[in-house]
Formats: C-alpha cells, sequence, structure tokens
C-alpha cells in the first residue's frame, strides 16, 4: 500500500491541501481528511465512467478509436461557423490553454462556467474593484465571519472547519473570539451553526446592503425597516462590523444569482471598501468548483477576458450577455458545442438546452453525465487530481499543484493532451 | 389531480448528498434521489393535503416538473428549495437580463399535490425537455 501526502481535492474552491490518500494496487482505498464529497470523489472515481469513445451515427452511438474520435470532432469543429467552447471548471489549468486555442483558431466563442455562477461577481468586481484577502488570513486573524447567501456546510464543507472555526496565530480561542454570521432567506444548515442568523427578505439584498452603506456613512433613513430588518437591528450589524479587528466577508450565489445580480455584488464591495476606512475586513466569493476561479484567471491571460470570450473578429472581444453561453443557446446562434468537464444539459434553463439538443455536441468528459447522452461525440477523458495533475486556483486566487494519484483507465488521457489533439487536427484543416 | 396550489419563491443549491451524488454519477440512483425533490415546511405539505415523499407538482411561468416532497423542518412558509440540478431548470427561465446568468433564485412558482404521479428518470426527464413545448 502507497500513501500520499498533502494531495489537493478536486471537489470544491476550497481546494482542500492535506488529504492522505492510500491505494492499493493502482486502487484509491482511503481519502483521510477529505469531506464526505472529497471521499465520494476519490473512492468512487472509476464509477458510471464513460468507457470508451463513441460517434454518433444514424441517430445512435457507435463505440470508435480515439483517433476516429479526435477525427469527427474536427470534422464537425471545422465546419462550424459558430463554435461555443464551455465548460473548463472542473479540469486544470494546461486543458484551458489548449481551448482558447481551439476557439481562436475556430473563430469560436469560449465560455466558462462561471457565467451561471459568479460570473455577476466579476461584473460587480469590474465595476468596484476587488478587496481581497487570502482564507489564511481569515484563519489568523478573523474576529467576524459574515456567510451572505452562501451555504458552505453543504457546498464547502470543510471551509468553516478549516478557516472560520480553527484557531489561528491570533485567534487561539475562535470559539470565544470569533463570532460568524450568516445572512440568508432561509435557515440553512450553515445558519443552523453559526453564531446569529439573520434572515432576510428574498430579493432584498441590494436594498439592505446600500442601506448598511448608508447607516455605515451616518445618513439617517427614511424608512422603519430594510430587507426584513428593523433600522436598529441594521445599525446594531453596522456597528459590529465597524468594530471588528478584522472581519470577513464571503458571499455565495444567494447574492450573485438573486435578483439585482451584479448589482448585489457591487454594493458588497462598496460596503467591504467603506468599512476598510475604519478597520480591515476582506471580501471573497465561495467558488463552487474547484478550478473555476482558475478558469476566469487562465482566459483573462490568455483573452484579455476573465469568461463571455468571442474570436469570431480574429481578437478577443467579451460581452456577457452576448457571448454567454445561455445567452448563444436561447438565441439559436452556436451551431457547434465543445464541451470541456462540465454538464450543461443538467445545469442550464430548460430553453436552452432545446437548441443544444439540436446541435452537434462534443463532450470530453471522464464520468457518464446528461450532456453525454446527447453528445454526438464522446471522448473520455482523465480525471483531473486524480489520474492526471495540473494546476488550479482556489477561491482566494492561491494556485495548488494537483496530484496524479493513480494512472488513468487504459486508452484515457488527460483533458489537454484530447483538446490538443483536436487542435493539431484542426490546424491541418484551417491553416 | 388536487388544484388547490401553494405559491412560494423556489430557491436552489448544492446540498451535501447532491455532491456526493454528482460524484457518483448523474445516472445514479443517488444523485437521482436528491435532486428530484422539492423541501417545504410543514404548514405547505399541510395546506397540500399531503404526507413527505408524495409527488407534487412545481409549475413557474417558464414550465413544470412533478418531484418528491420533503419536509423541512428549519423552513417557513413561502419559501421551498430543490437542490440544483435538471429537475429544478425545468422551471428555471432562461432570460439573463444581459448577464450571462439566468434566474435561478427566487423563481415564482405555485405547488400542486399530485399524489400518485412518478417523477420521470434523467433520461425521460432530458427527452421531455428538449423534445416538448
Amino acid at each position: 500500500m502507497t500513501e500520499l501526502k498533502d494531495v489537493v481535492c478536486p471537489f470544491c474552491g476550497c481546494l482542500c491541501d492535506d488529504l492522505v490518500i492510500s491505494i492499493t494496487a493502482n486502487r484509491i482505498t482511503k481519502n483521510k481528511n477529505g469531506c464526505s464529497i472529497s471521499r465520494t470523489k476519490f473512492l468512487n472515481h472509476l464509477e458510471d465512467r464513460i468507457v470508451h469513445p463513441t460517434i454518433g451515427v444514424d441517430d445512435s452511438k457507435v463505440e470508435a478509436t480515439l483517433d476516429e474520435a479526435i477525427q469527427r470532432a474536427v470534422t464537425i469543429l471545422a465546419n462550424s461557423k459558430r463554435l461555443l467552447v464551455y465548460g473548463l471548471s472542473s479540469t486544470e489549468n494546461d486543458a484551458h490553454r489548449e481551448a482558447y486555442k481551439i476557439a481562436e483558431i475556430t473563430g469560436g466563442v469560449v465560455d466558462n462556467t462561471s457565467s451561471v455562477c459568479h460570473g455577476t461577481t466579476i461584473l460587480g468586481s469590474q465595476e468596484s474593484g476587488e478587496p481581497h484577502g487570502s482564507l489564511a488570513e481569515v484563519r489568523h486573524r478573523s474576529d467576524l465571519v459574515i456567510y451572505w447567501g452562501a451555504n458552505p456546510q453543504f457546498a464547502h464543507p470543510r471551509h468553516m472547519s478549516r478557516y472560520t472555526r480553527a484557531a489561528g496565530e491570533f485567534v487561539k480561542d475562535p470559539k470565544n473570539e470569533r463570532q460568524i454570521w450568516v445572512f440568508d432567506i432561509r435557515k440553512s444548515m450553515t445558519a443552523q451553526a453559526a453564531n446569529r442568523f439573520v434572515r432576510i427578505t428574498p430579493g432584498s439584498d441590494l436594498e439592505l446592503l446600500n442601506a448598511m452603506r448608508a447607516i455605515l456613512r451616518g445618513h439617517k433613513l427614511d424608512v422603519e425597516s430594510v430587507g426584513g430588518l428593523s433600522l436598529a437591528e441594521i445599525s446594531d450589524i453596522v456597528t459590529s462590523m465597524k468594530n471588528a479587528k478584522y472581519g470577513a466577508f464571503f458571499f455565495g450565489l444567494g447574492l450573485s444569482q438573486s435578483k439585482g445580480k451584479h448589482r448585489n455584488v457591487d454594493a458588497a464591495i462598496r460596503l467591504i471598501q467603506d468599512l476598510n476606512y475604519y478597520t480591515r475586513w476582506n471580501l471573497m466569493p465561495m467558488r463552487g468548483h474547484f478550478n473555476v476561479a482558475g478558469a476566469n484567471k487562465t482566459s483573462t491571460w490568455q483573452t484579455g477576458y476573465p469568461f463571455a470570450v468571442d474570436y469570431s473578429r480574429g481578437y478577443p472581444r467579451y460581452q456577457p450577455g452576448e457571448y454567454t453561453a445561455v445567452d448563444l443557446l436561447v438565441r439559436e446562434e452556436c451551431d457547434a458545442f465543445l464541451n470541456i468537464a462540465a454538464d450543461p444539459a443538467a445545469h442550464f434553463p430548460r430553453r436552452a438546452l432545446k437548441h443544444l439538443a439540436k446541435i452537434p455536441i462534443i463532450n470530453l468528459d471522464p464520468k457518464n453525465n446528461m450532456t453525454s447522452l446527447i453528445a454526438e461525440v464522446n471522448i473520455p477523458t482523465a480525471l483531473s487530481g486524480i489520474e492526471c495533475d495540473g494546476a488550479a486556483a482556489r477561491m482566494d486566487g492561491l494556485p495548488l499543484y494537483l496530484k496524479k494519484v493513480v494512472e488513468p483507465p487504459k486508452g484515457v488521457l488527460p483533458d489537454r493532451e484530447v483538446l490538443r489533439m483536436i487542435f493539431d487536427g484542426l490546424r491541418r484543416v484551417c491553416d | 389531480m388536487n388544484k388547490v396550489g401553494v405559491a412560494a419563491l423556489l430557491t436552489s443549491g448544492r446540498t451535501l448528498k447532491q455532491g456526493r451524488g454528482m460524484e457518483l454519477g448523474k445516472m445514479s440512483k443517488e444523485y437521482f434521489d436528491e435532486v428530484s425533490v422539492c423541501e417545504m415546511d410543514s404548514t405547505s405539505l399541510k395546506v397540500l393535503g399531503i404526507s413527505e415523499g408524495d409527488t407534487v407538482l412545481v409549475e413557474s411561468k417558464y414550465g413544470e416538473v412533478i418531484v418528491k416532497s420533503r419536509l423541512d423542518k428549519r423552513a417557513e412558509p413561502g419559501i421551498v428549495f430543490i437542490p440544483c440540478g435538471p429537475y429544478v431548470n425545468m422551471v428555471t427561465g432562461s432570460d439573463t437580463e444581459e448577464s450571462g446568468m439566468p434566474n435561478f433564485k427566487n423563481i415564482s412558482v405555485v405547488i400542486y399535490s399530485a399524489k400518485g404521479e412518478k417523477v420521470l428518470t434523467v433520461e425521460q426527464l432530458l427527452k421531455e425537455a428538449i423534445g416538448g413545448t
């Protein structure tokens, strides 16, 4: 039996880097330190796999060799007029590079899954800035932590135990020296575990954040309550935030996906900026997939923009709402879809699915999913962080190296290799 | 089907079981069992005249879907929850208001009892979504 230490977990944006993985005869037998989702991911990585490449022939899928599948993919992509390359958040950074090259050579669009999670957070940051800090700072310094529209007990199971309930350099007794507050429209498991739960009216985030800002700046409000909270309660919250030595404001999709979207995030950023006149506050989105933060970073490095990038004019252009996946599908604009490590058929609204089902999909994923059911070409790939190495970015932006802990199934290559083969095929056709 | 409905705001998100189910496989029973439920408070169940586990029809202006009901002891009337996945997306709108993001939160829905109706499998649901109106 081999024991690998300090393995990084490729599930959520926490990228927990303290897993100990036991391996016997290329089989993972134990995941020590991982949360229940992490354990499920490592111990069941061979379950429900796409076992071999398939291509569509007369409304059915037939088994194909990797070369045949690549050739079919190249033919589809080369003939497309408006390709959409999508996904990327559950694969490593080197695969991203190949995806951008494919979008560029075909004059297509490349979008990542952040367009349906924290894309609006990025829009808010582009408007107002990014008062960021690291997760380590939160652990070592914070005495007040707010989770707004986030449920880490379910979505980031070790976030609290590693960063907000753990003792740190300057917070030796977190139970007594640190407060955890949850703002949400429903009492989640996280709210249950917090020191204070603030129930807010659905869709009132923008109003409430702006009221908090106004009160912090000393303005008098001519109303009795905002977002379901009395002015006295809001004043009490704001005073505590102002008096914190180090505050951390974590927010989830409850803020970025709710009514107001990027304006909600914009208001939260402005509130944190205002608080930084008095004390230190750190704002951070709770990124979901393990490398969705990395997808935004690599996209920005390579194209200049974090998501929704169009290459149809030969150079990158950026326009959320125009070049974002759901919009392109609803407008029936794209005529081919290259899906990399995502499952749009499971996560897009039904109206977007109608067009998705009409166009040829090339699907790269380790496992069967709803998109693989309707894809014209399925190519199995290795699981990043388990069957192949690579780099990924944690929710606070820290890049971490993902280890390869076991060999992938025979003949299965990493996303980056398959994408490189597709790109090489396209280069021969397109150049 | 009983046409006494309960109006609510529907929200979605990750659950621990949904995360585990996803990693086991989208075709797994664990995934299906977790994403095809609607969590609600006890008063809503009472008004609908159903017990936990009975099926309900969730209807929005964008579509409808049949899922199993589940009691959430911490919930209050007026807000219901379906874990993120294909079932909630049957009633999600696609307008992104030029942001790229559809409205996955706070969708106005009406819930009806659909006792005895069957919940479609993931494959059947996909077929209906891409073939239906």
